[in-house]
């Protein structure tokens, strides 16, 4: 055996594997839409998180003598509703909602979507029957499917969260079942399999980790579809129920003002328009960074 | 006489197919003692991985062992339940890799990986397994052990890698290994120290190792027996010396003639002319009889079985059918008819 005495490389690939990082850091911030996309999404977040910082209103708090006041008024600088409220501390309570709900519908409908996946992808005897009742999910309309579910559960915000889970099941089934298909015959499996690990271990641990990046790409367009279909359910009716601050319920009841007062409806929809078109852009720039065919070395 | 490690009887492996059941290995036998090394040598589609996968229980999904016997240690394993191969797997029977590159998962770190078997077949903890990867990185001659094992795969060289790969395939000191084609990805100058390691492992821990090959170079180096695979079939068997010093199967010839040999200004390198057979083409008597080139009327029709000579050294092939010794003979005093 030989043990040759070799410069110390740690250094050099602490900063090679820094490197990696910084590279696909730089491929993302490289991407001008994608940055504005970002910077969007962390305002929202950052709204969503100290909303009774920055709102001088109780979003639901009524005041009759200033309804309908318009954008740039005093005091309420997106004017206020019909009911007096302000609008601008609507919008923020808004984005909270909007946010927390497509986070739990993403989270759902990865966790049923990454499992059915990972089973149907690495199991071939699971394929065809996971396979097929994805194939018979996909065959409703997205919004028709959310809408049966809701009649079913019933309209409440939770509901909307877990229709647009189910929805989101089919699509992200079909990704990871086949970025599994293409990693389980990599040598590196075998040679797992060949150490004796159980096939659960292999899913999770040894699968999983190599299917991150169309995860994270898949996760982060679903939620721009999340907060859409949220809005449009709430637009509905089925959703979100008045008082709420929720956008697509805004809108839905601005429409009666549509002549009087515009904004009630024109500043939800910018705010929804923003977000998605925010999140959409950022997951095409995550998806372009995260290339899996991007040299490592 | 050193205690059988591994039986391998009339082995026949199979798979389905779009054509019909192809049977890829027709009954083979041979075994590994402890502490031997028994290469199988052959063209590429000839059996000689599928012979492997079959001992390690991985055969692909279409594949299964149609007849025969694997025993390992004298029992029989080829029956076992998935979950009983499964604690064999990595804890008496290991296999590395061709490909060192691929053959290590490159989003987890060197030490993870390491890791695993241990705590996959022994119960301990992951600091302990960690002390464990240490050691088994020194015993592998890897160079700063404790560093490499946060570091990924693409940071480390294929030669490192299968040092790696076979650090991974010890850990839990199996009794087999099966190396297929190991250092075929490797330089000319990395392949020698791959084979020399895993030479000195093998005496170090005693372990049978079965090394698959389609080079002539790596078998003289580490070979203590040597099988010749073709078309499914085991067509000589015998010890490294005897092989290489009387090749007796005219395929065997073949390959040894086809290394190109630089100490001798006058060779020349012969191919074998043709091609091996496909798995469903129905050949008559001896499968290589239409590459013979001292294929006689006999060999067309009849299949010929194995002949064991007095050194035990065995052909299938009917050229040397005079040379066989009865086993009830063989026994006891020897008397060929040579």
């Amino acid at each position: 055996m030989t043990t040759t005495v070799q410069p110390v490389p740690h250094q050099e690939n602490r900063k090679k594997r820094e490197k990696y990082y910084v590279t696909t850091l730089k491929r993302l911030f490289s991407n001008k839409l994608a940055i504005a996309g970002l910077v969007i999404v962390v305002l929202q977040v950052l709204m969503a998180i100290f909303a009774p910082l920055i709102t001088p209103y109780d979003p639901v708090a009524q005041n009759l003598m200033k309804s309908e006041l318009p954008v740039f008024s005093e005091g309420h600088w997106l004017g206020t509703d019909n009911y007096g409220r302000d609008v601008w501390s609507r919008i923020v309570y808004g984005a909270r909602i909007s946010l927390v709900v497509g986070v739990v519908a993403v989270s759902l409908g990865l966790i049923g979507g990454v499992t059915l996946g990972l089973l149907g992808g690495y199991y071939r005897k699971l394929d065809s029957p996971i396979m097929r009742i994805v194939d018979l999910l996909f065959s409703f309309p997205g919004i028709l499917l959310a809408m049966l579910i809701i009649a079913i559960l019933g309209t409440s915000l939770i509901n909307v969260a877990i229709a647009i889970s189910i929805w989101s099941i089919p699509t992200c089934a079909r990704i990871v079942r086949g970025s599994v298909l293409s990693v389980k015959e990599k040598e590196y499996i075998m040679a797992m399999r060949s150490m004796g690990a159980s096939d659960l271990r292999i899913m999770v641990k040894h699968i999983l980790p190599n299917i991150t990046a169309p995860i994270i790409v898949f996760a982060t367009m679903r939620m721009a579809t999340a907060i859409l279909s949220t809005a449009a359910l709430s637009f509905l009716g089925l959703g979100a129920q008045p008082p709420t601050p929720e956008w697509g319920a805004m809108i839905s009841q601005g429409q009666d003002f549509m002549w009087s007062a515009p904004h009630l409806t024109i500043v939800p929809g910018i705010a929804i328009m923003l977000t998605v078109f925010a999140f959409n852009v950022l997951g095409d720039g995550l998806r372009d960074a995260l290339d899996p065919n991007m040299n490592i070395d | 006489m050193q205690e059988a490690l591994l039986e391998v009887k009339n082995l026949v492996t199979s798979f389905r197919t779009a054509d019909g059941t192809l049977q890829a290995v027709k009954d083979v036998s041979f075994e590994v003692k402890k502490g031997e090394t028994l290469c199988i040598v052959g063209e590429s589609g000839c059996g000689k991985s599928i012979t492997s996968l079959s001992v390690i229980g991985l055969l692909p999904q279409n594949g299964s062992i149609e007849s025969g016997e694997v025993l390992l240690e004298g029992k029989p394993i080829q029956d076992l339940s998935h979950e009983e191969m499964r604690r064999l797997r990595g804890n008496r029977i290991s296999m590395i890799f061709q490909e060192p590159m691929t053959a290590l998962n490159p989003v987890l770190t060197i030490g993870y990986q390491l890791r695993e078997p241990l705590l996959l077949h022994r119960n301990v903890s992951k600091k302990e397994a960690t002390v464990k990867a240490i050691e088994l990185l020194k015993q592998v001659g890897i160079p700063y052990p404790e560093k490499r094992l946060k570091q990924y795969p693409h940071e480390l060289s294929g030669g490192m890698r299968q040092r790696v790969m076979i650090a991974i395939a010890l850990a839990c000191h199996p009794g087999l290994l099966i190396a297929d084609e190991p250092t075929t990805a490797l330089d000319v100058t990395i392949q020698a120290q791959i084979l020399d390691l895993i030479n000195d492992l093998k005496e170090e821990l005693g372990m049978g190792v079965l090394m698959i090959t389609h080079d002539m170079g790596v078998v003289a180096e580490v070979a203590d027996r040597v099988m010749v695979m073709y078309a499914g079939k085991k067509v000589e068997e015998g010890t490294v010396e005897e092989v290489f010093g009387n090749p007796k199967h005219p395929y065997t010839k073949g390959l040894l003639n086809s290394v190109p040999n630089i100490d001798d200004p006058e060779f020349e390198l012969e191919a074998i002319p043709g091609s091996m057979p496909g798995l469903n083409e129905e050949i008559s008597g001896c499968r290589f009889h239409p590459r013979c080139q001292f294929a006689m009327d006999k060999c067309k029709v009849l299949d010929p079985p194995e002949f064991i000579d007095r050194n035990g050294h065995t052909a299938k092939c009917w050229l040397h059918e005079d040379e066989e010794v009865k086993a009830d003979e063989s026994n006891g005093t020897v008397t060929a008819t040579v």
